[in-house]
């Protein structure tokens, strides 16, 4: 070693920059340290603001803010945008302070990033989200990493977040994709008459899941699934998927969602010739406010799966969730305007009624939530709610079991219109017997075709709606 | 041996100690999150740098070869809850796996492409990145659109919820151990001919210089810098999808290689520092939301400041850290001749 010597100039730089690190980091560390306050329970929400369901975010956004003003005593910000979030809101004299709203897009990857900056960043004690299916597994399996912080879903309905991922602080107060779907197997087969039937889905653990619930069911009563097609989530150009649709089977199965049903129907249109309605069942995505309204009326008469929503459902509850609550704190929700019609959207009703699944917990723990959580999550786990479709609780696996409901497309006025024309309570996870965890989760292969028994099948009911 | 101090090494012995004091100076998620994800991307960014720097390969593969190792660690270590093949195997074995098999790929991709130069081999190493994107979201045996959740660090080094520091100091080791493995290799006759590749490959092969042996081990070399960095993602983000190694997220690492400068390997680092930090702090200015900046147009921002900095110094971080040393009359105390690639490859 030679030359070693000191020179004041050259120590400059290297120490200031040294000292812009420390003080950064410091300041950093001060921040997080500021944000710290005892009393005051820190939520946050994790939403999608782009990708498939991008435009849903206002109403997964409304559903949080209008569960925490109606049960939990805060107000929107502002009426007309849900992410602004809310202002007051506690439970037993602690705080509820919204920390930040995640921003993802349908991908696993981003869920998780989202979750982190949540969480660890912005310490976040409790989350709400996120949206999508495959989001879901991946922040179910990030709970169970952190097993002293507690999440709810938002809207997503994956199979496998709460049937096998299990975690424990990890909660689920809406269906699974399979369960939304129950009842419509049996309408198709003897009621529609259709034996054979193709399904065409999104590649991913949503819409597997969705499509698992028309399969299973289909199969369970004697009918065939000859095609099962998967284009990619978030395809623009669906006419490859769509020539591979078969036209000699007496029926087709849609879980094609979000941002591309419409292209998805184009491209059939285009490969097949103009779609008869009669001859289609599409999964929720169909009756979702926001979403059903860009469906041609060529498609008059198709039956809907459902989300355990029924917006037209004639009963006090019901008028009382749209017009009283959600119409009560909203008066729009972006970009599909005015607020009311869309409470029944399964996004602002799963986000609502997660979110106040959550609320029920703090209450009953008085907003403790001190010792890790735990109370709370046991308190969450035992949280039934009395919601505007029918009464919802919570399994062993921390999974709804909830009321589903199926619906038709008419219409009125010369515009597309959903009625709600089928009723089965009390549908769980394992949809009659059909999954457990130690089933293969639902896949492109999966359920295979098999006739079973379901406990349903024939005593669908039909519910007194609007109109 | 002759040892002079000058700006560079006394500026990297602080950082080196300012980074192995961390969990004493800063908080918990600065330790565990943006330095832990700093070390990892500067990791994968380094390799980058490395191609460009010393083999005049400006490579898009290196996302894409660091999320073949985490898919094959992925299918390997998880067991049961998620995607993939869940085979359950010992965590070593999946990391010996990953590795192996990403470097392997590579060597493959490097000897492909090995006759391109400039814009065409960036391409074809485009063209890899999305293949494996397209393979790993199409392949649902190995991940599909969901990936694969649940990933744990082995048992010592994990969990890594629990133990945030150790994450932190592997990765920190593993960073300085590749930082000197690079200034090694390029001192080596190895490393020596492949900056003679880089200059002039007609003159080298003339020679007696096998000009695409060099080129592939350099890749594929490349390519076993970057599996380590993706060893070090999954255990630090406890899962991998396609989205993982998507165009943006290849797109961000060159970002990150530019940003600190694509002529010096330590670049890397700084430019995956600012890189954490912008990606971090930034959604969270308020008044960039009120001029339309919102979460979801965060990339803009980005680009912009990628912007500023290139016009500001197309050298990156690392440029400007050079001139102004110039400023200050510190130009003597230039790099040794060796570590001195040029002006690197224009991107």
């Amino acid at each position: 070693m030679s030359s070693f010597k000191w020179r004041g100039r050259h120590l400059v730089l290297p120490l200031a920059a040294a000292v812009i690190v420390v003080a950064v980091g410091a300041a950093g560390a001060l921040a997080a340290s500021a944000k710290t306050t005892a009393s005051t329970i820190k939520v946050a929400v994790l939403s999608d603001c782009q990708g498939a369901f991008g435009s849903f975010d206002g109403q997964d956004l409304a559903g949080v803010v209008s569960a925490m003003s109606q049960y939990a005593g805060a107000k929107p910000v502002d009426p007309n945008n849900p992410r602004k979030g809310w202002t007051g809101g506690q439970i037993n004299g602690h705080p509820l302070k919204l920390v930040g709203v995640g921003c993802s897009n349908d991908r696993a990857d981003t869920a998780i990033k989202e979750t982190k900056r949540l969480m660890e960043q912005l310490g976040a004690d409790v989350m709400i989200g996120p949206l999508s299916g495959d989001e879901s597994i991946a922040v179910a399996n990030y709970a169970k990493q952190h097993p002293t912080k507690t999440f709810v879903d938002g809207s997503a309905g994956a199979q496998d977040t709460t049937l096998k991922v299990r975690a424990p602080n990890f909660f689920r107060f809406n269906g699974d994709g399979a369960m939304w779907n129950a009842g419509l197997g049996d309408l198709a087969y003897n009621k529609l008459g259709w034996k054979t039937a193709a399904v065409v889905a999104d590649d991913y653990s949503f819409a597997w899941t969705s499509a698992a619930g028309f399969i299973a069911e289909f199969c369970a009563v004697g009918g065939q699934v000859t095609k099962r097609v998967f284009p990619p989530l978030n395809t623009t150009d669906y006419s490859s998927y769509a020539q591979q649709m078969p036209t000699n089977v007496d029926g087709t199965f849609v879980a094609v969602g979000g941002a591309g049903l419409i292209p998805f129907l184009k491209a059939y249109e285009q490969a097949h010739g103009p779609i008869d309605g009669k001859k289609f069942i599409g999964n929720l995505f169909w009756g979702t406010p926001g979403q059903f309204e860009q469906l041609s009326t060529r498609v008059t008469g198709a039956y809907v799966g459902g989300a355990g929503t029924a917006g037209d459902l004639a009963t006090p509850a019901a008028k009382n969730y749209a017009n009283n609550i959600i119409g009560k704190w909203f008066k729009t929700i972006p970009p599909y305007g005015a607020a009311a019609p869309q409470a029944a959207s399964t996004f602002t009703y799963g986000f609502f009624i997660n979110t106040w699944g959550l609320i029920k917990g703090l209450q009953a723990v008085k907003g403790d939530i001190s010792g890790g959580q735990k109370k709370l999550q046991a308190a969450v786990k035992k949280a039934v709610l009395p919601t505007a479709y029918g009464t919802i609780h919570l399994d062993k696996y921390n999974q709804g079991v909830i009321p589903v409901y199926y619906a038709q497309l008419y219409q009125k006025d010369g515009k597309l219109a959903v009625k709600t024309v089928g009723y089965i309570p009390n549908v769980d996870q394992t949809f009659g017997g059909t999954f457990s965890a130690s089933t293969p989760a639902p896949g492109r292969t999966s359920p295979k075709c098999v006739k079973r028994t379901l406990p349903w099948i024939g005593k669908t009911q039909h519910p007194k709606v609007v109109g | 041996m002759s040892w002079r101090v000058t700006p560079d090494r006394v500026v990297g012995v602080g950082a080196l100690g300012v980074a192995v004091l961390a969990p004493l100076l800063f908080s918990t998620y600065w330790v565990s999150t943006l330095l832990t994800e700093t070390l990892f991307l500067g990791i994968v960014a380094a390799s980058l740098v490395f191609l460009s720097a010393y083999g005049g390969m400006v490579s898009l593969a290196q996302v894409a070869l660091y999320g073949i190792t985490g898919f094959v660690l992925g299918n390997v270590v998880t067991n049961g809850n998620t995607k993939g093949l869940n085979l359950g195997w010992n965590p070593w074995l999946g990391v010996g796996l990953g590795i192996a098999i990403a470097t392997t790929v590579a060597l493959l991709l490097g000897a492909l492409s090995s006759r391109s130069t400039g814009i065409y081999f960036l391409m074809i190493t485009l063209t890899y990145g999305v293949i494996a994107n397209l393979f790993f979201g199409q392949v649902t045996d190995f991940s599909g659109f969901g990936g694969i959740s649940g990933i744990d660090a082995p048992a010592g080094i994990g969990p890594v919820t629990g133990h945030p520091n150790r994450l932190y100091y592997v990765a920190l080791g593993v960073s300085v151990a590749v930082y000197a493995l690079l200034r090694y290799i390029v001192r080596t006759p190895f490393g020596l001919a492949l900056q003679g590749v880089r200059d002039d490959p007609v003159r080298m092969s003339s020679l007696g210089y096998n000009v695409m042996l060099h080129r592939t081990l350099a890749f594929g070399f490349a390519g076993f810098i970057a599996s380590l960095g993706g060893v070090l993602f999954v255990w630090w983000n406890g899962h991998i999808d396609p989205a993982s190694i998507d165009l943006g997220a290849t797109i961000d690492v060159l970002i990150i290689a530019v940003i600190g400068g694509l002529t010096r390997v330590e670049g890397a680092w700084l430019g995956a520092f600012l890189y954490v930090l912008m990606l971090n702090y930034l959604p969270s200015i308020t008044f960039l939301g009120s001029i339309g900046i919102t979460q979801d147009r965060f990339h803009t921002l980005i680009g912009i400041v990628f912007l500023v900095i290139i016009l500001v110094s197309p050298n990156g971080l690392i440029g400007l850290w050079e001139r102004t040393l110039k400023l200050v009359g510190s130009s003597r105390f230039g790099r040794p001749a060796v570590e001195a690639p040029g002006g690197g490859t224009d991107v």
